[in-house]
């Protein structure tokens, strides 16, 4: 183990490095191109034994991952934003093909108008694509949270795409200590468990024309194998935390939450400030903790359930909107509590296309909430926090 | 070489009972380039007839894997099935992508470009029936000028896409056309292009009978009759010196070939050849 300074993007290539990843193929993109940039150098440098493919499109950059995945090889890419909006329809194609394709994204605001921000935008609108999402809230994270990944997409339970989220320029472009593990341990952690479904030996057709007699039990099998990768996700993270010593939490991290009268819940860096708004919050005998929400698909109800026991009352800070709707996180964890009608869930909608949110509005937000619970209000659907105008 | 009968490989790695149409081109020349291409074949298909013909729910006429991908990458999917069977140390197994004229010339030429320019070590075919058949029959850019198809009921005012200039311009390592009146010519250039490492290109003519409404007994004679006008030469290019392959054994009129297609029903022979594309 070696502890080096690295920005997102190279704590990603990092974890593909040690991964040994057999082919990548990435388009440049703002900003996730740090990411094939590292990768092209371990490359060069003859520390990865990998074939790139320097492809003319994001689109083509999955495609020609599906193509490698379907030959039994480990695969990689990264992208963002109209990079992964473009790959879309591929998404659906190696999540349908149950293929272990694993992507880091660097959450970037989706144009119009233009934007190169951080937010979750991007991966929400994927959010049906049958895709494991994991997000993350420092670079550490990153990279442990790849390693575990491609051991949770290729894990035979579940043989499903992973995608690896993490934030534009707040983590992809800031440098943070990382400890990057030894090869042997990763080797170690990491079984390869990888099918060639393309085999001269035994021809098979991959994605025949399905009519419906069949197309709904596929579909059947393939959520069923989204939800095992929730138990999965637990026994990767106590895999790994065992090796390496650092515990993640698997697919929820609870910080300060026991007697907690308010959790908050968030994803991504948000939970960072999240940390240090909830210890002032606490300093000042205040009854708060946080819900840092790291597996967003499959969704971690039953997890989530238990871990808001004895809460009364729920704030989520969504960095993302789906319009005529809310925010993504809020959605779902009313959903968990949904026989829980007296626990309030207050919607925050914040931090869009890189609007700054510091400690202090996450602390106004927590008295926001209190103040209406306590003038006895309904919780609004949601509301847009930190608007200028 | 399979230049005659006696030595046309027996194996049908395309069997019969496949879905297409009876008189399908496109399934004539499948048949034809994969008893040239061998048993250690990949096969990437995007959206097409070709997609459906090949097998559709439990059952597929293909004895080669293959995969049915989407309509816009066939090309990029083979560039990685080609790095990844490299990887592995695999070279002898060959990775073609396979598409229609829409899915070369039109929605699938970005990728088709990009894994020219990066002389990915696959072979693309376009078969080419010049229009959208599996949609309806709608017109594309390699539907030649003047054809009425279900979306150009008028005739399509602008001339076919010259995609095979601009593949030249790729500087493939090996470029041909074919024809499936041909196939001893056509299984040639396949043998010839498996040989070859790079990225290579075969486009070939394969009429479909109801795109350009003409009988479904003469699929292949339209084809020859194509090649016989000079409206469709065969020939291939290795590092850039095209030669001729297959002198046709006569000479006909170009309008012996064009006017007895219903798609230009209407218009002049004259007018028809103003669009044709060279």
């Amino acid at each position: 183990m070696i502890r080096q300074l690295l920005n997102g993007n190279e704590a990603a290539a990092a974890a593909a490095r040690l991964a040994k990843i057999e082919v990548m193929a990435a388009y440049p993109i703002t900003p996730a191109s740090g990411v094939m940039e590292g990768l092209s150098r371990h490359i060069a440098a003859g520390e990865l034994r990998c074939n790139f493919i320097r492809v003319e499109s994001d689109h083509s950059a999955l495609a020609s991952l599906i193509g490698a995945a379907l030959c039994g090889v480990r695969t990689f890419s990264a992208t963002n934003s109209q990079g992964l909006a473009y790959m879309s329809e591929l998404l659906y194609h190696a999540s349908g093909l149950r293929l272990p394709v694993v992507m880091a994204v660097v959450n970037r605001a989706l144009s119009a108008p233009h934007s190169r921000f951080p937010e979750h935008g991007d991966a929400m609108a994927q959010e049906a694509s049958g895709w494991i999402q994991l997000y993350c809230e420092n670079n550490q994270e990153v990279l442990d949270t790849l390693l575990q990944a491609f051991y949770l997409a290729e894990d035979e339970q579940v043989s499903l795409p992973a995608m690896v989220n993490y934030e534009s320029y707040i983590q992809s472009h800031t440098r943070e200590v990382v400890e990057v593990p030894a090869q042997e341990e990763v080797d170690a952690f990491l079984p390869r468990r990888l099918q060639a479904w393309l085999d001269v030996e035994h021809p098979r057709g991959i994605n025949v024309v399905t009519g419906p007699e069949l197309y709904m039990d596929y579909k059947y099998a393939q959520d069923e194998a989204l939800q095992r990768a929730l138990a999965v996700c637990g026994q990767v993270n106590e895999a790994f935390a065992a090796r390496f010593g650092r515990d993640w939490g698997g697919a929820a991290e609870g910080y300060r939450l026991e007697g907690a009268e308010l959790a908050m819940v968030t994803m991504g860096s948000m939970a960072a400030t999240a940390r240090m708004a909830v210890d002032q919050l606490r300093d000042e005998g205040q009854k708060v903790g946080l819900l840092k929400v790291r597996l967003f698909r499959p969704f971690p109800a039953p997890r989530i359930l238990r871990m808001l026991v004895g809460v009364q009352t729920v704030l989520v800070i969504d960095r993302n909107i789906i319009y005529g709707s809310g925010g993504a996180l809020a959605r779902e964890v009313r959903s968990v509590l949904s026989h829980q009608s007296d626990t309030p869930v207050y919607s925050f909608i914040a931090g869009l296309g890189g609007r700054e949110v510091g400690t202090g509005d996450l602390v106004k937000m927590y008295h926001d909430a209190r103040q209406a619970q306590a003038s006895g209000k309904k919780p609004a659907p949601y509301a847009w926090y930190g608007l200028t105008g | 070489m399979a230049n005659n009968l006696q030595t046309t490989p027996e194996e049908e790695l395309f069997t019969g009972g496949h879905g297409g149409c009876r008189g399908c081109g496109a399934a004539i020349a499948t048949r034809q380039a994969l008893k040239a291409l061998g048993s250690r074949t990949m096969v990437v298909i995007p959206a097409s007839c070709m997609a459906t013909i090949g097998g559709s729910g439990l059952t597929t006429a293909w004895e080669v894997p293959f995969y049915h991908t989407l309509f816009e990458c066939s090309a990029a999917v083979a560039s990685g099935i080609r790095a990844a069977l490299d990887i592995r140390g695999i070279g002898d197994i060959a990775a073609i992508s396979w598409a229609g004229d829409a899915g070369t010339a039109d929605i699938g030429f970005q990728s088709l470009s990009g894994a020219a320019e990066r002389g990915e070590d696959i072979i693309h075919v376009c078969y080419d029936n010049e229009a959208y058949m599996n949609t309806g029959g709608q017109a594309g850019g390699l539907t030649p000028g003047l054809a009425r198809t279900t979306d150009t009921p008028s005739g399509k005012p602008t001339r076919k896409k010259d995609l095979l200039a601009i593949m030249a311009a790729h500087q493939p390592a090996y470029l041909a056309t074919a024809s499936v009146a041909y196939p001893e010519d056509l299984m040639a250039k396949f043998q010839k292009a498996r040989e070859i490492k790079g990225f290579r290109y075969i486009h070939i003519l394969a009429p479909c009978y109801r795109g350009w409404k003409i009988p479904a007994a003469r699929t292949v004679e339209f084809a020859r009759l194509a090649v016989e006008s000079g409206l469709w030469e065969l020939y291939e290019m290795v590092d850039g010196q095209k030669k001729i392959t297959c002198r046709p054994e006569r000479r006909i009129p170009a309008g012996d070939y064009l006017r007895p297609q219903g798609r230009f029903q209407g218009f002049a022979e004259e007018e028809i050849l103003a669009l044709y594309h060279n």
